[in-house]
């Protein structure tokens, strides 16, 4: 029993400091991003910042690591693997109504990437109203649920109005027409869809919650509140150099080299879906004169209201109080 | 043994928490990273009729998973045990399945199948047979020779009784390999769950992970590991009753 | 008689109503290996009754008796076996399925012509206590008794014994021998065993083996084939011994 014990304090010392920051970094500005998603579209400034050499010419020395659905780069903020990384605005408010110190440097989607897609052979949806009686894809538990519980509730339409339909990562119910609405990513998925959609002679729609009022923020950059304490310089030029690099990616007139970028880092996807995912990530991310990276204010006190709608927190947060204005 | 496995579980499940715990304060991370006591007990309390419910429903899927793959295991073991053209062709097809990763074939099942029951159970059965099968190939192609010699020289032997001989010779091994299946089967319905249906405590770790909601996760191990315990250990005391009653009919 | 075949022939003349064993040069070698078990047997059992395979252990006892028996095959000479064609080999490790009682099974494999048999012999056997038992439950010498009495009432032609009455006592064993010869009088049996008073008194040809070295590998010596009427003559029996003893 003596000898069990011992094992697990020896166990439990190896996990810690295996968890330990390697915060002796500092020194030579080591640092890590972790991204939200793996390398696509989505992340193009982030790829385009380490392969033109944006955050070297801020004299720090970044890697920039992909992300996937088991990767929380807040948890690994407060772990000390990432010093920034890319969460979404409700994983921001989940995590401030969990006692963590995040900061929001820069809101990269100025409009929210996720919406619905559908056959333009349908009535088009122009009036929230137009919803009822359709069959919607949501994921339970995802933010799709979140926003078209809230749009449902904003239009007054009771849930045995529309039938939703549960979606998992496997399109076939959309194909085969056992859905109406089915959330994309606008950027990423959208293109892709469409394209098979008009192989089969289909056009199709997108329903943009934003365009009915329903801002639900999406990815934004984020670091810890001890970052912005002990390493504000660092920080800055941090933001400074990835905000610059996002908006050389957009820049019309980089396309090619965006593109060419991204087929190193995304080699899977081919280049002319790669072209119109740019399209549609400049028209998400880029203001009309050309900047990135916004703090929509009331789109972040939206965002919590309506978590707090949902029951998704239990408190208000403040989230304004996280979030890094004035750039 | 039921309540051997039980505290034993609870020990390791309690000296994980007590480790994540140590971790939290030892680094001082928030409850977004590690939950602290409290709140695992408030969601605990919060969710414990829910998950509950959850879990039972992943339970019933397991075993009626497990005693299908039984079935199959016993099946194709039978019939794989003999060197004929068919006997070797289902063992083959039966190892051919087993190589191809769960994920990459559920989309496929789903289409057959639909998101439902039958998905989930499908995929259940396949995650828990093929180590069954292994066990009941390995004991029905073992000839018991001391048994089964009168047998075949009288001309008296049939496959039922082959079968029947080598089943009761090995039923201690047979009754381990079936309870250790169990955890299988619930791992294969979960996994399930996990990428497809809209039931079982697989879908509530989903949308838990989808919520970044760690002391849910923390509820649900829970339970699906004492669950797994009493069950396992219900399938022990049951082959204990077997082998008692069928060595004293 | 049936022409011979190349090695490795087996002859099984079975309408001709004169029973006999005939084996001619047969030597035979474990797969795989160099060395000989034995060489160039050749022996004779004329008539049925009790016979004996003798010799020290590893000699090839076993392998004779399963080349009689047909379960091996490769190996060289020839064996013939006229009128023979239900014969089975036993060996006392058998086991009997252990999910019913030694009774039940019994009931299950003896044939109905053969119960009122069954009767008369399981009290010569001891075996009346074991009925309601299970196999595992009962002794060494039980369980090697209760498998050769259910060899027994199978109607076997040629039934090889192979130790199949260790562990059990002398009184009993003989007892159960000398009803066996009253019993099935025609019935050809090939006890092996190490026992040498034992084979002397009962058995008729007895195949002495001398392992492989020595040629010829094997030699039949008269034993004194005593039944249950018959007293012994000691000066015979004696000398049979002495006979077996000399030849190994």
């Amino acid at each position: 029993m003596i000898y069990r014990k011992a094992m697990l304090l020896a166990l439990a010392w190896l996990v810690v400091s295996a968890g330990l920051p390697a915060s002796a970094g500092s020194a030579e500005e080591k640092v890590n991003y972790r991204l939200k998603w793996r390398f696509n579209t989505s992340v193009v400034g982030d790829v385009y910042a380490d392969a033109h050499g944006y955050f070297e010419k801020e004299g720090i020395d970044v890697t920039v690591k992909p992300g996937g659905p088991e990767r929380d780069a807040i948890r690994e903020l407060e772990l000390g693997y990432a010093q920034f990384g890319v969460a979404s605005a409700d994983q921001v408010i989940r995590a401030l109504s969990k006692g963590a110190r995040v900061r929001v440097l820069a809101q990269l989607f100025q409009v929210n990437p996720l919406q619905w897609i559908y056959r333009s052979a349908q009535p088009p949806i122009t009036t929230l109203a137009d919803l009822k009686g359709r069959v919607i894809g949501i994921t339970f538990g995802g933010n799709d649920e979140t926003i078209m519980k809230t749009i449902l509730a904003k239009a007054g339409i009771p849930e045995g109005a529309v039938t939703l339909f549960s979606v998992r990562y496997d399109f076939t119910p959309f194909y085969r027409g056992k859905t109406d609405l089915w959330p994309v990513y606008r950027n990423s998925q959208g293109p892709i869809l469409s394209r098979k959609l008009q192989a089969g002679g289909e056009a199709v729609s997108f329903f943009n919650p934003a365009d009915f009022g329903v801002n639900f923020v999406a990815n934004s950059v984020v670091t810890s509140e001890k970052m912005m304490a002990e390493q504000p310089d660092q920080v800055a030029r941090f933001i400074r150099a990835l905000l610059a690099a996002w908006r050389d990616a957009l820049a019309p007139q980089n396309a090619e080299k965006a593109l060419s970028t991204l087929a190193k880092y995304d080699p899977e996807t081919p280049r002319d879906i790669q072209g119109e995912q740019l399209r549609i990530t400049r028209g998400l991310v880029r203001e009309d004169d050309g900047s990135v990276g916004r703090i929509d204010v009331a789109a972040w006190e939206q965002t919590e209201a309506i978590m707090m709608e949902q029951k998704l927190i239990s408190a208000p947060v403040s989230v304004a109080d996280a979030l890094t204005l004035g750039k | 043994m039921l309540f051997r496995r039980i505290y034993q579980f609870l020990i390791i499940y309690f000296l994980g928490v007590l480790l994540l715990l140590a971790l939290k304060v030892l680094l001082n991370l928030s409850n977004y990273v590690i939950p602290g006591p409290l709140s695992i007990w408030q969601v605990f309390v919060r969710e414990f009729q829910r998950f509950l419910l959850h879990v039972l429903s992943t339970l019933g899927v397991a075993v009626i998973g497990q005693i299908t793959s039984i079935c199959l295991a016993l099946a194709v073991g039978i019939i794989g045990r003999q060197a004929t053209w068919f006997g070797t062709f289902v063992k083959v097809a039966a190892y051919n399945i087993q190589a191809y990763p769960i994920v990459a074939i559920a989309p496929i099942i789903f289409i057959l199948l639909g998101d439902g029951f039958a998905s989930r159970l499908l995929i259940a059965a396949m995650i828990c047979y093929f180590p069954l099968l292994l066990s009941v190939m390995g004991i029905m192609s073992e000839p018991i020779d001391d048994i089964e010699h009168f047998y075949r020289v009288t001309g008296r032997m049939r496959w039922q009784l082959e079968v029947k001989i080598r089943a009761f010779e090995n039923l201690q091994k047979l009754a381990t390999v079936i309870s250790g299946s169990a955890t299988l089967a619930m791992a294969g319905t979960i996994v399930a769950e996990f990428i497809a249906a809209d039931a079982g405590i697989g879908y509530s770790i989903r949308i838990a992970l989808y919520q970044s909601d760690l002391a849910k996760v923390l509820v649900a191990l829970f339970l699906i590991g004492i669950t797994l315990s009493i069950y396992q250990g219900l399938l022990e005391w049951v082959g204990q009753w077997v082998k008692q009653r069928w060595a004293s009919a | 008689m049936i022409g011979a075949t190349a090695s490795g022939g087996r002859e099984e003349a079975q309408n001709g109503s004169i029973m006999g064993i005939t084996c001619r040069d047969i030597s035979y070698r474990y797969p795989g290996t160099e060395a000989f078990v034995f060489r160039d047997l050749s022996f004779e059992m004329a008539a049925p009754g009790f016979n004996a395979l003798f010799g020290p252990s590893g000699v090839g006892k076993t392998s004779l008796a399963r080349i009689l028996c047909g379960d091996i095959q490769g190996y060289e000479g020839k064996v013939r076996l006229d009128g023979i064609d239900r014969l089975a080999y036993s060996y006392n490790l058998e086991r009997l399925p252990g999910w019913s009682t030694v009774g039940r099974h019994l009931e299950k494999i003896v044939p109905a012509s053969q119960r009122s048999l069954m009767a008369e012999l399981v009290p010569v056997f001891g075996l009346e206590s074991c009925m309601d038992q299970r196999f595992s439950q009962l002794s060494l010498g039980q369980k090697n008794r209760i498998n050769l009495i259910r060899y027994l009432l199978q109607g076997f032609q040629l039934l090889i014994l192979d130790e199949s009455l260790a562990n059990v006592d002398e009184m009993t064993r003989e007892r159960i021998i000398l009803h066996m010869k009253d019993l099935f009088p025609e019935t050809y049996f090939i006890y092996i065993s190490h026992n040498v008073v034992e084979v002397s008194r009962f058995c008729r040809d007895i195949l002495v083996f001398r392992g492989p070295d020595k040629q010829p590998s094997a030699v039949v010596v008269q034993g004194q084939d005593l039944r249950s009427s018959d007293e012994i003559d000691t000066t015979a029996f004696e000398r049979t011994m002495l006979e077996i003893m000399n030849a190994v």
